[in-house]
C-alpha cells in the first residue's frame, strides 16, 4: 500500500519547507527519514516535524527528513518499502510490523514516570452501572479496532470476567459496539449518553470538559500496556541507528525537554525493551492478528 | 495509544465545548477549529455586535483566526480543499448585508459537510473514509450547540449517526492483519440522517430573518420557540490564566493573618473569582473579576475577538457583555493592574470614579450585566481588594528611592527621572509619578496620548498610573499602544522634546525597569506544590465563610458561595496531577453542593451536617490535593 495523500494533507505541504508528505528520498545511509503519524492537525504536525528534524540533524550529523503518513498502517508500509527508516508507532502496530517486516524497537515513550499505561472502561456516574456485568445488552464505544488501549485491552477485561467468550464473541454480550474513531469520540459518546460505556486509555477522561470529567468514572482497568515507541526498519545502518537513539535520549535532559512537545508530548524516552511487548504479542495472537 | 491522549489533548474538547452544561470559572481549552468552521463561528459572533465590524468579518474569512494552527485562512483553505466557491458569501460581505452573510455562510458550511460525507462514502479505503468523516464532524461542530440546545432528539440521532458512520468505514488493519471491510449500506444510511437534517435546517433557500445570529436550526427558528443557546466565545478567544502565574500579595497574609479568620475578606475573595455575580453571557462563560485581574494583576493574554484589539485589552462597554451599556465606541483599553489598589484611586483609566465601591458596582451591574449586588457583597469585595499590595522590590525603599542593590544605569536614570524638563512645563517625571507616593499623584493629566473623540474635545486626561510592578504589565498606556518601557521613554522624549541622548534613554529605561521590578513576581510550583493545590487552598478558604453565614441563616450568600465554589472545585480537579485523588475532590465538591441543596429547602440541620462533613473531608484530602 503506498503512502496515502489526501487533499487536506497535500495542502499542508504548501509552505511547509523541508518536511513533506511527498515521496521520500531513496534509501541511503547518510540520511534519516522519519515517518510521523498524524494525531491532530497535520499542518501543525508539519511545523513540529520541521523543528524536531532540524534539531536531530544537527545532533546526528546527517540530514533528517520527516514526513506524515495517513496512519500507522501506512507508516509500516513506508518502513517495509524503505521509504522510511524510522517511525513513531503504537504498540499493537509495532508487534504486527515486527512479525511481518522485522521492525526493530528503539525507544519507548514515558508518561508519568512509566513506559506503560492502562486501558479502562468508563461509564457515566449517574448511569447506575457499577460492574462490567451491568453492561450486558448495553452499548459501548471503543476507539478503533487496531488500538491496544482503545479496544483490545479493555475488551480483554470482559473476557477475563467471563462475560465475553473470547475475541469475536463480544457482540453476543453487548447491545451495540461502535468504533468511534478515537479516544475522544468514544468518551464523548459515552459522556453525552449516546452509549453506555467507553473503552479507552486510562487518561482518556482528561479529554472531556472539566464538567464532564466530574460526571464519569471507570469500572475496570486493564493490565499495564507498554507505551508507544519509536521503531526502525530492519537493515538500517546500526551506527546511524545508535546515533539517532542517543540523540533522542538527550531529549530527557532539562535543556532539551521543551522539544518533546514536537513529538506527541511524552515526558521522555527510554530504550525500548522488546520483551516488554510480549503481552501485546499475546493479545494480538488471541485476537487473530498475529500467528 | 497514549500519544493520542496527550498529543490530541486540546482536540479532545472539540465537540465537548459546544455541548457543555453549567460553566464554572475554570474555562476549558478549545480544540482547534477547521478554518471555514472558525470563520463561520466568528461571523456569527461578530454579526451580533453593534456597530457590526464588517472589516473583521472579512478578515475572519481571509486570514487564520488568532492562534490557529492552520497557516491559511478559510478562503485559501477552501480553495485547496473544496469545490465549493465562496463568491456569494464574499459578495454579501461586500454589500454588508448581514442576513445574506448569515445565509451564505450557513449554506457554505452545510455544503462542506455534505462534500466531506460524499468523500467518505466514496473513499476506496478505510483510512481516507475515516479522515473524511472526521473532517465532516469537525465542520458539524459549527452547528452542534444550536442543535443540542434546540432539538435534543435530533442532536442524539445525529450523534449516533456519526458513530455509525465511523464504525462502518471498516479498518485497513496493519499489513492486512485485522482488516475489516466497510459497510457501504450502513454508511449511506448514517450519512442520510445527517444530510437530511442539514437540508431541512441549514441548506434552505430562504432563512427567516435573524435578530440574533446563531447556529439554531431553521425549523426551530420558524416554530417561534424561544431557545437559549449557551453563550460561547468565538475561535481565537483566550480567557485562561497567566503562565507563569503572578504572585498575589495580600497585606494580611504577609502579616501572618489567616484568611479564614477574615470572613468578609474571604467572601470578597470568593466573589472576585465568581462568575455568578455577573449576568449572561459573562456568567455562562465563567468570566469573573479574576478573568481580567487574576492574582490582582493584569491578565496579559486575555483576548476576545470583537472586544479586544490586542491581548490584555478589552472594551467593557461594547455590545457583547451588556448591550444596554454599549457605548457604540470601539475603545478597548489595556487592562490595569489592581496591585496596591487602596493607593491608586481614583478609579478607571480617566479616574471617573472616586470611590472603589462605585467603580466595582459599575463593573458588576453595567459592564457585565449582573444583578444589583447586596451591600454585604459590595463590602466583601471592597474589603478583599483593599488587601492587594504591591510586589516587594528590594531595589526600592518604601519612600521610592533606589537601594544599593540597584544598578548604576538605574541610578543615573533616577537623576533624569527627577530632572525638570522644559517640555514637561518645568516639571519632572517624578512630579506626577511621585516616588514617595507609590509613583503616582492621584490626578488626571492630559499628556496627549488620547486622540480627541471630536473637535475641541477636552477628554484626554488620564489618571496617573503607578510605576510599581510595571516590569510585568506590558504593554503600556491606556490603549496598550507602547510595547515596552523603553518605548514609553522614547514616546516622552519625542513628544515632549526632552532632548535625551541615547544613553539617557537607556538609563531612564533602566530606572523604570528597576522601579517596576519585583523580588518574586511569580508563583513557584513544583511536583506537589501545584496550581491545583493553590486553587484547593483558595476554594476551601472561600468555603470557610460558611462558618459565619450558616449561624446567620444567610441563605442568599451561602447559595452564591456554594454555587460558585462547588462548581469550581469540581472543574479545577481536572487540572490535578495526582489523578487518583480526583474522585475524592469530586466527592468533596458534592458535599459542598449538598450544603447548598439543604439551604435551598431551608433544611438547616442537614446543611450543618454537610458543612461539618465538608470540613472534615477537606482536612483529610488536603495532603493529596495536588
Amino acid at each position: 500500500m503506498p503512502v496515502h495523500l489526501t487533499r487536506r494533507t497535500i495542502m499542508t505541504l504548501i509552505g511547509a519547507g523541508a518536511v513533506s508528505l511527498a515521496t521520500p528520498l531513496a534509501a541511503q545511509d547518510d540520511a534519516l527519514r522519519l515517518a510521523f503519524i498524524p494525531q491532530e492537525n497535520p499542518e501543525k504536525l508539519l511545523g513540529d516535524i520541521e523543528a524536531i528534524t532540524g534539531w536531530l540533524a544537527s545532533e546526528i550529523g546527517v540530514p533528517v527528513e520527516g514526513f506524515v503518513t495517513i496512519d500507522h498502517a501506512a507508516a509500516v508500509e513506508a518502513l517495509r518499502n524503505g521509504d522510511a527508516d524510522i517511525s513513531f508507532m503504537g504498540a499493537l502496530p509495532f508487534v504486527l510490523a515486527e512479525a511481518e517486516i522485522g521492525a526493530v524497537p528503539l525507544l519507548s515513550e514515558v508518561y508519568r514516570d512509566a513506559p506503560s499505561y492502562t486501558g479502562r472502561i468508563f461509564v457515566r456516574r449517574d448511569s447506575g452501572i457499577r460492574a462490567l456485568a451491568d453492561l450486558r445488552g448495553r452499548d459501548i464505544a471503543f476507539a478503533d479496532p487496531i488500538s491496544e488501549s482503545g479496544y483490545l485491552y479493555p475488551l480483554a477485561e470482559f473476557v477475563e470476567a467471563g462475560l465475553v467468550e473470547g475475541p469475536g464473541e463480544a457482540e453476543a454480550f453487548f447491545g451495540r459496539i461502535f468504533f468511534a474513531g478515537g479516544y475522544q469520540q468514544a468518551m464523548q459518546a459515552m459522556a453525552e449518553g449516546l452509549v453506555d460505556a467507553a473503552g479507552a486509555s486510562q487518561y482518556a477522561d482528561l479529554l472531556l470538559t472539566p464538567q464532564q470529567q466530574a460526571e464519569v468514572a471507570w469500572i475496570a482497568e486493564s493490565a499495564p500496556i507498554p507505551s508507544h515507541l519509536v521503531i526502525a526498519r530492519p537493515g538500517l545502518d546500526a551506527a546511524l541507528r545508535d546515533r539517532f537513539v542517543d540523540a533522542m535520549l538527550r531529549l530527557n535532559e532539562p535543556e532539551h525537554r521543551n522539544k518533546l512537545g514536537f513529538l506527541y508530548g511524552p515526558d521522555g524516552y527510554v530504550r525500548a525493551d522488546g520483551a516488554a511487548y510480549d503481552g501485546v504479542r499475546d493479545m494480538a495472537k488471541q485476537y487473530g492478528l498475529l500467528r | 495509544m497514549i500519544q493520542k491522549f496527550l498529543g490530541a489533548f486540546i482536540v479532545a474538547l472539540a465537540s465537548a465545548l459546544v455541548l457543555s452544561g453549567p460553566v464554572a470559572a475554570t474555562p476549558a481549552k478549545e480544540a482547534p477549529w477547521l478554518p471555514e468552521a472558525a470563520a463561520y463561528r466568528l461571523t456569527l459572533f461578530l454579526g451580533n455586535l453593534e456597530p457590526l465590524p464588517w472589516d473583521d468579518v472579512g478578515t475572519a474569512w481571509a486570514e487564520p483566526y488568532r492562534g490557529s494552527e492552520f497557516s491559511v485562512g478559510a478562503l485559501a483553505w477552501l480553495d485547496g480543499n473544496s469545490d465549493i466557491g465562496p463568491a456569494p458569501l464574499l459578495d454579501a460581505i461586500t454589500r454588508e448585508d448581514r442576513q445574506a452573510v448569515f445565509a451564505e455562510a450557513t449554506r457554505l458550511i452545510a455544503r462542506r459537510i455534505d462534500e466531506e460525507l460524499d468523500r467518505a462514502v466514496m473513499a476506496d479505503d478505510p483510512a481516507r473514509a475515516q479522515q473524511a468523516v472526521r473532517t465532516a464532524r469537525e465542520l458539524y461542530r459549527s452547528f452542534a450547540d444550536g442543535i443540542a440546545a434546540a432539538d435534543p432528539d435530533a442532536s442524539r440521532r445525529i450523534g449516533l449517526a456519526w458513530l455509525e458512520l465511523n464504525s462502518s468505514t471498516g479498518s485497513a488493519g496493519v499489513l492486512g492483519a485485522g482488516a475489516t471491510p466497510a459497510s457501504r449500506k450502513t454508511m449511506e444510511a448514517a450519512r442520510e440522517v445527517i444530510s437530511l437534517y442539514l437540508a431541512e435546517n441549514y441548506l434552505v433557500d430562504d432563512f427567516a430573518p435573524r435578530r440574533t445570529l446563531s447556529a439554531l436550526p431553521e425549523t426551530v427558528v420558524l416554530s417561534g420557540r424561544t431557545i437559549e443557546v449557551p453563550p460561547s466565545l468565538p475561535p481565537g478567544f483566550d480567557i485562561f490564566d497567566q503562565d507563569p502565574l503572578p504572585r498575589l500579595v495580600l497585606n494580611f497574609e504577609e502579616q501572618g493573618i489567616d484568611e479564614t479568620d477574615l470572613p468578609l475578606v474571604a467572601y470578597g475573595d470568593m466573589l472576585f473569582d465568581s462568575a455568578q455575580i455577573f449576568g449572561n453571557p459573562a456568567q455562562g462563560l465563567g468570566v469573573a473579576c479574576s478573568t481580567c485581574h487574576n492574582r490582582s494583576d493584569v491578565n496579559q493574554r486575555l483576548f476576545i475577538p470583537g472586544a479586544s484589539h490586542q491581548p490584555g485589552a478589552i472594551d467593557v462597554d461594547g455590545a457583547f457583555f451588556n448591550p444596554i451599556f454599549n457605548d457604540r465606541r470601539d475603545d478597548p483599553i489595556d487592562i490595569p493592574s489592581l496591585r496596591g489598589l487602596r493607593f491608586t484611586g481614583p478609579y478607571g483609566r480617566d479616574g471617573r470614579f472616586a470611590s472603589l465601591r462605585d467603580f466595582t458596582r459599575n463593573v458588576i451591574v453595567n459592564e457585565f450585566g449582573g444583578d444589583e449586588p447586596t451591600p454585604f457583597m459590595m463590602d466583601a469585595l471592597v474589603a478583599y481588594m483593599l488587601e492587594f499590595d504591591f510586589l516587594p522590590n528590594s531595589m526600592l525603599t518604601t519612600d521610592g528611592r533606589l537601594t544599593d542593590t540597584a544598578q548604576a544605569a538605574a541610578r543615573r536614570g533616577e537623576e533624569i527621572f527627577n530632572r525638570p524638563f522644559a517640555g514637561l512645563g518645568d516639571r519632572s517625571c517624578a512630579s506626577c509619578h511621585v516616588p514617595d507616593a507609590n509613583f503616582l499623584d492621584r490626578q488626571a493629566h492630559d499628556i496627549g496620548s488620547v486622540a480627541p473623540g471630536y473637535e475641541g474635545a477636552r477628554a484626554g486626561a488620564l489618571d496617573t498610573p503607578t510605576l510599581l510592578g510595571t516590569a510585568y504589565t506590558a504593554p503600556y498606556f491606556h490603549d496598550g499602544s507602547l510595547p515596552t518601557l523603553a518605548a514609553v521613554v522614547d514616546w516622552f522624549d519625542e513628544t515632549k522634546s526632552l532632548g535625551l541622548t541615547e544613553d539617557d534613554r537607556a538609563d531612564l529605561t533602566a530606572y523604570l525597569e528597576t522601579v517596576g521590578a519585583a523580588d518574586e513576581p511569580y508563583e513557584a510550583f513544583d511536583t506537589e506544590n501545584t496550581a491545583f493545590r493553590l486553587a484547593f487552598a483558595e476554594l476551601t478558604t472561600f468555603a470557610s465563610t460558611i462558618d459565619t453565614l450558616l449561624p446567620r441563616r444567610d441563605a442568599e450568600h451561602i447559595l452564591l458561595l456554594t454555587d460558585t465554589v462547588a462548581a469550581d472545585l469540581s472543574a479545577d480537579a481536572s487540572t490535578m496531577s495526582n489523578l487518583p485523588a480526583r474522585p475524592e475532590v469530586y466527592a468533596l465538591a458534592e458535599r459542598l453542593a449538598a450544603v447548598g441543596a439543604a439551604v435551598r429547602v431551608e433544611d438547616w440541620e442537614a446543611a450543618e451536617a454537610s458543612w461539618t462533613a465538608f470540613k472534615s473531608e477537606a482536612d483529610a484530602i488536603e495532603e493529596r490535593a495536588f
